[in-house]
């Protein structure tokens, strides 16, 4: 954990389009994806009418779980949308878990969460437009009187931005104050005189346990209920977008 | 991995958005496709089958319920038409009964009419014959006691009173 408060590195660079830098979010985001890929090819190899292996019930459970929670949520016609909202879960889950491996997390970088704050965003102009047709639309943003005109566009804007930055905030800070303890930590270890040397790799003795303690609020906890917010507010908000009038 | 370069805590690349954005679809494809569609597929057949099953049952049940009332139905039909056969071959013996002991009666008392007809004719022939005899009698008696001719008038006055007082006896 050197550099606190530095952005993603530039893993490398395409050389196309006059050489576009893909950052360590991109390759984490493409290790997630296969690592899926496998969990779901394992899962759902050998499934049968009536359950006969563990995995199958285990990819029952998260998929029940996940179907029940779209259609408390946003209703039983809406549970088309489960997919999509356990994409926001799985992936915001475990991009903020690789920081356990050692790695950025993948919602640590603003893009990301920004980039599904926009999707979202999409969706809910989607279906208002959808539902109130684009003068209807356009319409709702002076209701209920044209005095709230500003309000209501920046409130519309607001929503993604929150989106973006809650969660990008949440999983960064955590990022953040895991480097501090280290390196508070650190020092701490040298005033006590319990920091080794050994063939020139630092060893803190307060290093061992305390982070782990720690992570398990900052990495484990936070990054778990935001993702589960995040995918919540996607579903009220598109829901509620849809059934505006 | 030795990195090139070290981006800004906050920064907006396009390019890292727009990677997002296909990294996204394309998890969201992987999950759809390999464990979604898949495993809501079973679940449905699931929910299906067994909703089927649970129909198919209840519509045996309802089977079984309705035959049980159609044979109640027809062993009580079938009670009834025995007791209505019973009774109308009890009615029909008595009936034929009854006309048979009319017909006997009938038969037993022409005999008997006939019978007595019988006897009230020999009665008579026997009666006409003895009266014949009697007055043979009478006459040949009376020629052999008078040894007299008597006049036809006389004649037929004494056989008469003579039949007439035998009668009375």
């Amino acid at each position: 954990m050197d550099g606190i408060g530095q952005g993603p590195k530039v893993a490398f660079t395409l050389p196309i389009f006059g050489g576009i830098e893909i950052t360590e979010t991109i390759v984490i985001g493409w290790l997630i994806i296969a690592a899926v890929l496998l969990v779901c090819l394992f899962l759902t190899r050998g499934l049968a009418k009536v359950p006969t292996k563990k995995r199958q019930i285990v990819a029952e459970m998260f998929v029940g779980f996940v179907n029940n929670m779209v259609e408390t949520t946003m209703g039983k016609r809406w549970r088309h949308y489960a997919p999509y909202i356990a994409t926001l879960l799985v992936y915001a889950v475990l991009g903020a878990l690789v920081s356990l491996l050692g790695l950025r997390s993948m919602t640590a970088d603003f893009n990301v969460p920004l980039t599904w704050a926009l999707m979202t965003f999409i969706l809910i102009t989607f279906y208002k437009i959808k539902s109130g047709g684009p003068g209807g639309y356009l319409k709702g943003f002076a209701s209920p009187i044209p005095l709230m005109l500003p309000l209501n566009l920046l409130s519309e804007v607001a929503t993604p931005v929150s989106m973006a930055f809650r969660m990008f905030g949440n999983v960064s800070g955590g990022a953040v104050i895991t480097s501090l303890i280290y390196s508070a930590l650190a020092g701490l270890s040298k005033l006590a005189h319990l920091a080794f040397d050994v063939g020139g790799v630092g060893f803190n003795v307060f290093q061992l346990f305390i982070p782990a303690v720690l992570s398990v609020y900052f990495d484990l906890f936070s990054g778990c209920i935001q993702a589960y917010i995040f995918a919540t507010l996607t579903m009220v908000y598109v829901s509620g977008a849809a059934e505006e009038e | 991995m030795v990195y090139a370069k070290v981006t800004e805590f906050l920064t907006i690349d396009p390019a890292t958005i727009v990677l997002t954005l296909c990294n996204t679809l394309i998890l969201f494809l992987v999950l759809k496709h390999f464990l979604f569609d898949k495993v809501n597929k079973v679940i449905d057949d699931r929910q299906n089958e067994i909703a089927e099953s649970y129909k198919n049952a209840d519509e045996a049940q309802k089977k079984a319920e309705n035959l049980a009332a159609e044979y109640d139905e027809k062993i009580g039909r079938a009670k009834e038409e025995g007791a209505e056969i019973v009774r109308a071959a009890t009615v029909k013996a008595q009936s034929r009964s009854d006309e048979i002991i009319a017909e006997a009666r009938a038969e037993a008392k022409g005999i008997v009419d006939n019978a007595n007809d019988e006897i009230e004719r020999e009665k008579k022939i026997m009666v006409n014959q003895i009266k014949d005899e009697i007055a043979e009698l009478a006459v040949s008696a009376a020629s052999a006691v008078a040894e007299k001719e008597i006049s036809l008038e006389d004649n037929e006055r004494l056989i008469e009173n003579f039949i007439d007082r035998v009668g009375e006896q």
